[in-house]
């Protein structure tokens, strides 16, 4: 198993940290190989950026991702920019309110309001958390209690609780939207 | 032969009567089990009376009647007719058989055809055997003396009321013109005037509503206080709606030995599964439909249906009670708390047997009973109470659901025993915005201040109901609706009643949906 994610977005929206907690699932509770690179503008809030992580049951040789199995946009920047290296087979997640999709993707294509999301729940600042509960549920790249235990350590003290609801929030909304669509599917036969 | 059978004989007293008497005269050997009650036209025995047999513990019931066209006030065996079709319903829903109940009509010559009928009845009877219906207990003491009067009125606050009259002018039965007001009822208990007719009689035409509770500022539990008292005051609870037709019905089901099947019949596609740890309960609405088929026409029990379905969307495969009995919800509001417990009691037995770790309702009084009524009076439920708008708000809110295009404009009647316990206005209200409709206003009485259907606990019905009722129905004809939403079942079976007036048909009639047959039948994946 291998799986490149490129999660990009722009500075302040928490992609770096989403990146590292999930690495830090991949490789603490899952055992697997992680790396994790980041790249970022000189803006602290604002700029474009994204963050790399290649998870693997083998030794990654090379950190940099270069046909992503996994895109995950919350910024339209970001979604210019990575769109290209997703691979034709790659599931796609953008943030709907922030992404405008030209194309429809060859592969999946999963739109979330994260961000909305993350605002009914009281704090933008959640919407990658939020983000990153969809991720596990829909493309099942690390396991669901790794990645819990990687969220309640890596956000600031305290807001371990909300974090965790945002979390389930996109975990739940990624369990129905795959339930949905088999149902859809099984419709349609 | 067997003595024990009690067959209860409703002999009209007109044509079957001349043959039966020629059946004493001639010394006719008639089955000894027949107790004949001579009744003047087999009209005039209504649902509750025949019902009322069985309650009693009667093995079976006859009916005779003279020939359709021979009655002598020219409808009676016609009415006959319709209410024993009815009451055979509500006995094969309650598993005693439609057999027990029998139906005939004699011309006066007919006797001998009369002794057959009656012997091969008899014989039916002895073969079903012995009834499984237990006499419930009805003649309580009556325990209200100053002393306990006293304690009711201190453990819902009488005494802190301020006489301030916020409940008399919020009262929706108060303002519809009835001589009545919960301030002299409270200022009666608080003197200790208990002779007085505010505590003998206002308490029972008290709507338990609980708008009265929300309007007071010293936070009197007026609807507590009320079923107290009314528990309190009277032998075995009072009824005058439907001549206590659905209080023998649920002392009936006191019985435990009753094999109750009333979810026979369910659709082939609706998903259940006796291993779930959630039970749906579904309630009466099934006894409604068959007590109100010949008059009302409604259909309530397409609620329990539609929430079934509306579980099974989400891939919730409830069980279901096979022995389900009613939650006894009307029999404590209308003062019969030993029977309530009975009921509670085997409910919670049966579904604990069964392992269920949450119930899932769709009636408002149903959950209102299970997660308040039952705890207060002891009866430890040990599984989760959960309405169906929590799980559907719950699944709903997970994503990736919407709703299908309704070409209605809707309004909402809040059911009391919903709107004013734990879930509040609010978690319907959350549901009917997720609704795609044409447009959704409130009524001017809304929410908090939402009015009563006009009835609970089947105890009193009269002007003041239908008054209420009018009231209720032309303001929701007044936001432009054409579809009431309404949550409750009882809701529906007393703003249809109302409806049924041909005078003002066209200024209160209105088609009626429940809120959880909205949702399963628009509900999609997205």
């Amino acid at each position: 198993m291998r799986k490149e994610i490129v999660i990009t977005g722009l500075g302040g929206q928490g992609i770096v940290l989403a990146g590292q907690v999930m690495g830090l699932a991949a490789s603490l509770s899952d055992h697997l190989e992680a790396s994790f690179t980041q790249s970022y503008g000189p803006e602290a809030r604002g700029g474009a950026c994204s963050a790399q992580l290649i998870v693997s049951d083998k030794q990654i040789h090379y950190p940099y991702v270069r046909h992503a199995d996994i895109l995950v946009c919350m910024s339209q920047g970001g979604y210019d920019k990575y769109r290209h290296t997703l691979k034709d087979d790659g599931i796609l997640i953008i943030d709907q309110d922030m992404v405008r999709s030209l194309d429809s993707a060859p592969g999946d294509v999963f739109p979330v309001p994260a961000t909305r999301m993350a605002e009914e729940l009281g704090r933008k600042m959640m919407a990658n958390i939020v983000m990153l509960g969809f991720v596990t549920s829909v493309t099942g790249a690390v396991s669901l209690e790794g990645m819990l235990s990687s969220v309640a350590s890596s956000v600031p003290k305290g807001t371990e609780k909300t974090n965790i609801a945002a979390f389930n929030k996109g975990y739940d909304l990624g369990q129905a939207m795959l339930k949905a669509r088999t149902k859809k599917a099984a419709a349609r036969l | 032969m067997n003595n024990d059978l009690k067959i209860v004989l409703f002999l009209c007293n007109w044509s079957p009567h001349a043959a039966y008497q020629r059946l004493q005269d001639t010394l006719a050997p008639l089955p000894v089990e027949i107790r004949m009650i001579r009744i003047p036209c087999s009209g005039r025995i209504t649902k509750a009376l025949l019902f009322k047999a069985f309650e009693t513990g009667a093995d079976g019931v006859v009916l005779l009647g003279c020939e359709a066209g021979a009655c002598r006030y020219g409808i009676g065996t016609k009415v006959a007719q319709t209410n024993i079709e009815d009451t055979r319903g509500i006995l094969n829903l309650l598993g005693l058989g439609e057999e027990r109940l029998g139906f005939a009509s004699f011309n006066p010559e007919q006797h001998r055809e009369m002794l057959d009928y009656l012997t091969a009845f008899r014989n039916r009877i002895a073969e079903l055997g012995k009834t499984p219906v237990e006499v419930a207990s009805r003649a309580r003491e009556v325990t209200l003396s100053p002393r306990s009067a006293a304690a009711i009125s201190r453990a819902h606050n009488i005494y802190v009321c301020q006489d301030c009259g916020k409940c008399s002018s919020a009262c929706p039965l108060a303002l519809t013109g009835k001589e009545f007001s919960p301030r002299a009822i409270a200022n009666a208990a608080a003197s200790g005037n208990l002779d007085s007719p505010a505590i003998k009689e206002d308490i029972w035409s008290c709507l338990t509503c609980g708008l009265c509770y929300d309007r007071c500022p010293s936070a009197v539990s007026f609807p507590d206080f009320i079923k107290d008292m009314r528990c309190e005051t009277s032998a075995n609870g009072k009824f005058n709606a439907h001549e206590g037709f659905f209080h023998s019905l649920m002392r009936a089901m006191t019985s435990p030995k009753l094999p109750v099947q009333h979810w026979l019949g369910l659709p082939s596609d609706i998903q259940t599964d006796q291993n779930s740890k959630v039970l749906f309960f579904g309630g009466c609405a099934p006894y409604f439909d068959t007590f109100f088929k010949n008059h009302l026409g409604i259909s309530t029990n397409t609620i329990l249906i539609d929430a079934l379905r509306l579980m099974n969307f989400f891939d919730i495969r409830p069980a279901i009670l096979q022995n389900e009995r009613c939650c006894g919800h009307d029999l404590l509001w209308s003062g019969d708390r030993d029977n309530f417990v009975k009921l509670a009691k085997l409910n919670v037995e049966m579904i604990s047997a069964l392992g269920i770790e949450e119930l899932v309702t769709a009636c408002p009084e149903c959950y209102r009973a299970f997660s308040r009524d039952y705890p207060e009076n002891g009866i430890e439920t040990g599984f989760k109470v959960k309405h169906i708008f929590e799980l559907a708000e719950a699944e709903i809110g997970k994503g990736a659901v919407g709703f299908s295009k309704l070409n209605r404009k809707i309004t909402y009647q809040d059911p009391c025993r919903l709107g004013r316990t734990q879930s509040g206005c609010e978690l319907p209200r959350s549901l009917l915005k997720r609704l795609n409709v044409s447009g959704f206003s409130e009524m001017r009485d809304h929410g908090p201040s939402s009015l009563c259907c006009g009835n609970c606990a089947w105890t009193g019905c009269d002007s003041h109901s239908k008054a209420m009722q009018v009231g209720r129905l032309k303001q929701a004809r007044e936001t432009g609706a054409d579809l009431l939403v309404t949550a409750c079942p009882k809701c529906q079976i007393h703003l249809k009643c109302a409806m049924e007036d041909p005078f003002l048909e066209n200024e209160i009639g209105m088609e009626m949906m429940d809120l959880t047959s909205l949702l399963a039948r628009n509900i999609e994946w997205e």
